[in-house]
């Protein structure tokens, strides 16, 4: 597009078309259609997901059923009634085909049954792994919080001062963080702080709540739940304040080069403004996608973790129901975390939007 | 006025190239710019001439440093002050309000993610000098919409666009109009038409004429096309591997060349983009910064350099002197031999504009 | 700003006359920390598979000498069925590097094989990796491992290396395609496609060769990313192992509480130690290494 020698104002605003009030409802169609796009492409991956366990299920070796039956006729019922139990608990009929049994599946996904849990088979799997999924996402989602702010600044002020001491120091601590796994950090900061140092209250720190503190909409509440998530916020937030930190940095060092940087520097801005609306502002444009993409490693690694620190989220469940061959429990466990997951992401490619005014117009020529 | 609003003292510029390394890229430029006059630094890429430029404002990026001289600006409250004995908040609050700069590819002078209008509000907020006006939403739509009026841009267009919403051309006028928001008294334009095409560097260089004419102010323009120095200034000053080899009236230079290299710029074809059409009338390359020829650093290249030419440097000689500093100086032992090939009928000026 | 000079128009790789090994070697010896990370990764590697061949593979159960304490017949003591923790140790690493290295390769040859297609012929190819790439990437790779785990029972290693593989390669894509994208402007690929020597020759004799570091250093990045996703997998007792390895002693270590008691500390600490070095190792190593053959992230 280039202007030619200064026409009239009225005829350039009709030539090129896109923004300005006349447009508005223009935009706002790209806009919607990125984002429907976004969201399409989220439940595509939810249906892949679920597919992919769905076909695991299924060609696992054994019938799931048999060895369901066979668990429960271990735990002393009897082989008919165990049979009978497990063909119960799942939501689609056995004897049926493959497709059947898919469209079932299908079905039951949308209607979020998704069968019932072997242990205790009177309770849907959806309400057994919603009792567990909060516990995790709140301590997940505080954690990314903690490690987006902590990583972000630092990884700033680095760039800022490339190349200095605190430079140094802090891209070292950064690489650390972000190559050894957070499992085993929080192991060792475990080993560390409680069996040989003993300083770390750990034995307490354990489980969601201290016993005799009701549920409730009370701060005595919330502060004992903090306090036992402090530990797997922590492990959440290491691995991603280092990727977020050294990812920063780069960001802002490649910025700081900018024309437009220099341009601001020439207008006499003060240096705050520089920072926070020049500076800031586009370096974390490609941090944030980086956020979405630590989400899905963080809600994985939460198995992991919980395993380690005895924090009964989502993550210890799911272990538990692998070892109790409860399927359908793992199966919705493993469809309900990579949705929330899924939608995480998309809510921050979203967010995006709003923050990057040329990501509009990058979808609409796609 | 006796006294000029800029006046530049040996000043030398060096960028780091290593933990104790450096290699000058501008050295002992000595300049004096008086009120309302057009001066166009010409040379190749790579001479120096967007280092000074940037120097001026003190804008050199964290590698560059200025190693010797002074930068004295005489400001709108007609007193006088060093540049680089500024502190930090003074050096802010002269920038952009006293000397403001356009930049070289204006693609990417404005903050992507915040509207044009944006940047006239941080502009003006920033250098409000607390006279008790407010820049509010209101005000600043008015002062920014009058601005681009006079660039001859819609505002109810422009300002609620995003910089990437607008095209080369009208992100070039925008950045004046924003150059020009507080009245700066010099103006230092870098390769202000480059990357634009032909049609909208016609109409930018206009709009500048028309800028000066109405505003006066002080221009200082940095470029390697010698059309456009030929239309906008009134003083030339060609550059050659960081000096200024020769200075003096946009006639003294396009008529008289005295210096071998400005000859040669002039007698390559006139140059419509770009820098090497241009210099295929001189051969050889510009030196590398990192090893300069002694003497006069034109004389690998020159078809006139004798053995003198390599021992020591050659200083600016006074040719003609005038007032106002439009004397024409070269820096050359045979400037006597230079002669101009070609014969322009009219004056540039007069060709160019048609 | 100067000439094109002729050189340029040759391979950069053949002109500088320099192999593949060798400029890993300048590269190395260019950053002290990247030499460093390299040594560390060494030793652990010595120490994992030559180690066995040294040490005696003779590790009794001895239930009359559990939780020993160290010392000079039992360096780091003995763990809970009496065995020797320092034997075990040394056994421990073969399995999760070679794991992770395996599904690192198969990652960084899907990523460099797609990556080199979608950038060099673009188009409608490009489009379709591009948005597969996205939504591979969207998948919760290590949620699909457990869930793959717990269905299939004995899965072997090698197995576990292509389902992390394959989840994998899509993070790396991106950044092949944009180097492929960015070489394939350059002069000396120009000359070679002036010349009519077809894409895949191209490619693989012009292209990727020029690669070589970039490529390497995020493989080397990939295996610290496989080994976060296999030795968690060992760690939750979801693999059946023949051999001790790292994760496996974690997950005895928690599974049976060991952690919280100071008399096991050696047989606790050892594998996490181990596990931090080597991946502290592989993390310097590339980035000492991509500081030393990647230009464009060199000081300006």
């Amino acid at each position: 597009m280039t202007a030619p020698t200064a026409p009239p104002p009225q005829q350039r605003a009709a030539a090129a078309a896109p923004p300005g009030r006349t447009a508005s409802g223009v935009m706002r169609r790209v806009w919607t259609s990125y984002a429907f796009r976004r969201i399409l492409q989220s439940v595509f991956v939810i249906w892949l997901v679920s597919t992919i366990t769905f076909l695991l299920m299924h060609f696992m070796p054994g019938d799931p059923i048999e060895i369901m039956a066979g668990r429960l006729n271990s735990a002393g019922m009897s082989h008919d009634q165990a049979l009978a139990t497990a063909a119960n608990i799942v939501n689609y009929d056995p004897d049926a085909s493959v497709w059947a049994q898919y469209l079932d599946f299908l079905k039951g996904l949308v209607t979020l049954d998704m069968g019932n849990s072997l242990t205790s088979p009177s309770k849907t799997v959806f309400d057994h792994v919603m009792e567990y999924l909060p516990w995790t996402l709140f301590a997940v989602g505080a954690g990314i919080v903690l490690a987006t702010v902590i990583g972000l600044s630092i990884g700033m002020a680095a760039a800022y001062r490339r190349g200095s001491a605190f430079d140094h120091a802090m891209t070292s601590i950064g690489s650390f963080l972000t190559g050894v796994p957070n499992y085993i950090l929080i192991a060792a900061v475990v080993v560390i702080g409680y069996t040989v140092l003993g300083i770390l209250p750990f034995l307490d720190m354990r489980g969601r709540v201290t016993a005799g503190v009701e549920p409730g909409f009370d701060p005595v509440f919330f502060g004992d739940a903090l306090y036992h998530a402090i530990l797997p916020i922590i492990a959440f937030a290491f691995t991603a304040t280092g990727s977020f930190l050294l990812n920063m940095k780069a960001a802002t060092t490649e910025v700081l080069t900018e024309d437009y940087v220099t341009v601001a520097r020439a207008r006499g801005l003060k240096p705050g403004r520089i920072s926070r609306s020049y500076v800031g502002r586009n370096a974390m444009l490609p941090v944030i996608p980086q956020v979405a993409l630590q989400m899905g490693t963080l809600v994985g690694g939460s198995i992991v973790i919980e395993q380690i620190l005895d924090y009964p989220g989502v993550g210890q469940m799911l272990m538990s129901a692998i070892s109790d061959r409860d399927y359908p429990v793992v199966q919705a466990a493993v469809i309900i975390l990579a949705t929330s997951v899924v939608i995480a992401s998309l809510i921050v490619d979203l967010v995006l939007v709003k923050i990057d005014p040329r990501i509009k117009t990058e979808g609409q020529d796609a | 006025m006796t006294e000029p609003i800029l006046s530049v003292r040996d000043l030398s510029i060096a960028y780091r190239t290593g933990r104790k390394e450096s290699v000058t890229a501008v050295s002992g430029i000595d300049l004096d710019l008086y009120e309302g006059q057009s001066l166009a630094l010409v040379g190749e890429s790579g001479c120096g001439k967007t280092t000074l430029g940037l120097g001026l404002l003190r804008l050199l990026p964290n590698l560059g440093e200025i190693t010797s001289g002074s930068l004295t600006y005489r400001l709108k409250d007609g007193s006088t002050q060093d540049l680089l004995a500024m502190k930090k908040e003074q050096l802010r609050r002269f920038r952009w309000n006293e000397a403001a700069m356009v930049f070289q590819g204006a693609m990417n002078a404005f903050n992507p993610v915040i509207r044009i209008i944006d940047h006239f509000a941080d502009t003006l907020r920033d250098h409000d000098c607390g006279d008790g006006k407010k820049w509010t939403k209101a005000a600043v739509e008015a002062r920014a919409g009058e601005l681009l009026e006079t660039v001859r841009l819609d505002p109810d267009r422009v300002l609620q666009s995003y910089p990437h919403e607008l095209s080369g051309g009208m992100k070039q006028r925008a950045l004046i109009a924003l150059a020009i928001a507080l009245d700066p008294k010099v103006l230092v334009l870098d390769e202000p038409t480059t990357a634009l095409d032909l049609l909208t560097q016609r109409s930018i260089v206009q709009q500048l004429h028309e800028l000066r004419a109405k505003f006066g102010f002080t221009m200082v323009f940095i470029t390697h096309d010698l059309g456009l120095a030929a239309e906008l200034a009134d003083r030339v000053a060609t550059m050659y591997a960081g000096s200024i080899i020769e200075t003096g009236s946009a006639r003294d230079i396009f008529y008289t060349p005295k210096h071998p290299y400005t000859a040669g710029l002039i007698n390559a074809v006139m140059p419509v983009k770009g820098d090497r059409p241009a210099l295929e009338s001189i051969p050889g390359f510009p030196p590398s910064l990192k090893a300069m020829p002694s003497g006069c650093a034109f004389h690998p290249r020159c078809e006139f350099a004798t053995a003198a030419c390599q021992g020591e440097r050659v200083p600016l000689e006074l040719l003609t002197e005038r007032p106002q500093a439009m004397d024409h100086a070269v820096a050359c032992l045979h400037h006597d031999r230079v002669r101009l090939d070609r014969k322009h009928n009219d004056s540039p000026k007069e060709t160019s504009r048609v | 700003m100067t000439a094109i000079d002729a050189a340029a128009v040759t391979t950069p790789h053949k002109q500088r006359g320099e192999t593949f090994f060798g400029r890993l070697w300048t590269g190395l010896t260019r950053s002290p920390a990247g030499f460093a990370g390299t040594l560390l990764v060494l030793l652990i590697v010595g120490f994992s598979f030559i180690g066995p061949l040294v040490v005696s593979k003779d590790n009794p159960v001895d239930a009359t000498n559990i939780w020993a304490e160290p010392s000079a017949e039992h360096w780091l003591g003995t763990e809970y069925q009496g065995k020797d923790t320092f034997i075990t140790l040394v056994n421990s690493g073969a399995e999760p590097i070679w794991v992770g290295t395996l599904a690192a390769l198969m990652a960084v040859f899907v990523a460099v094989a797609l990556g080199s297609i979608a950038g060099y012929y673009r188009g409608r190819i490009d489009a379709v990796l591009l948005q597969l790439t996205d939504v591979t990437v969207t998948i919760p790779q290590f949620l699909l491992m457990l869930a793959v785990v717990a269905f299939f029972e004995n899965i072997p290693p090698w197995g576990i290396a292509i389902v992390v593989g394959s989840t994998m390669w899509a993070f790396l894509f991106r950044s092949i395609r944009a180097q492929v994208m960015s070489l394939k402007e350059r002069e000396f690929v120009e000359a070679a496609r002036l010349q009519n020597l077809g894409g895949a020759r191209i490619v693989f004799r012009e292209i990727l060769p020029n690669m070589a570091g970039f490529i390497f250093v995020n493989f080397v990045i990939s295996v610290n990313q496989a080994i976060y996703a296999i030795v968690g997998l060992f760690v939750l007792g979801l693999m059946p192992s023949g051999t001790p390895n790292w994760g496996l002693m974690i997950h005895n270590s928690w599974s049976q509480n060991f952690y919280l008691n100071p008399v096991t500390l050696p047989y606790v600490i050892a594998p996490l130690v181990m596990i931090v070095l080597f991946t502290v190792g592989l993390v310097t190593m590339g980035r000492g290494l991509d500081q030393a053959l990647n230009p464009r992230l060199r000081e300006r």
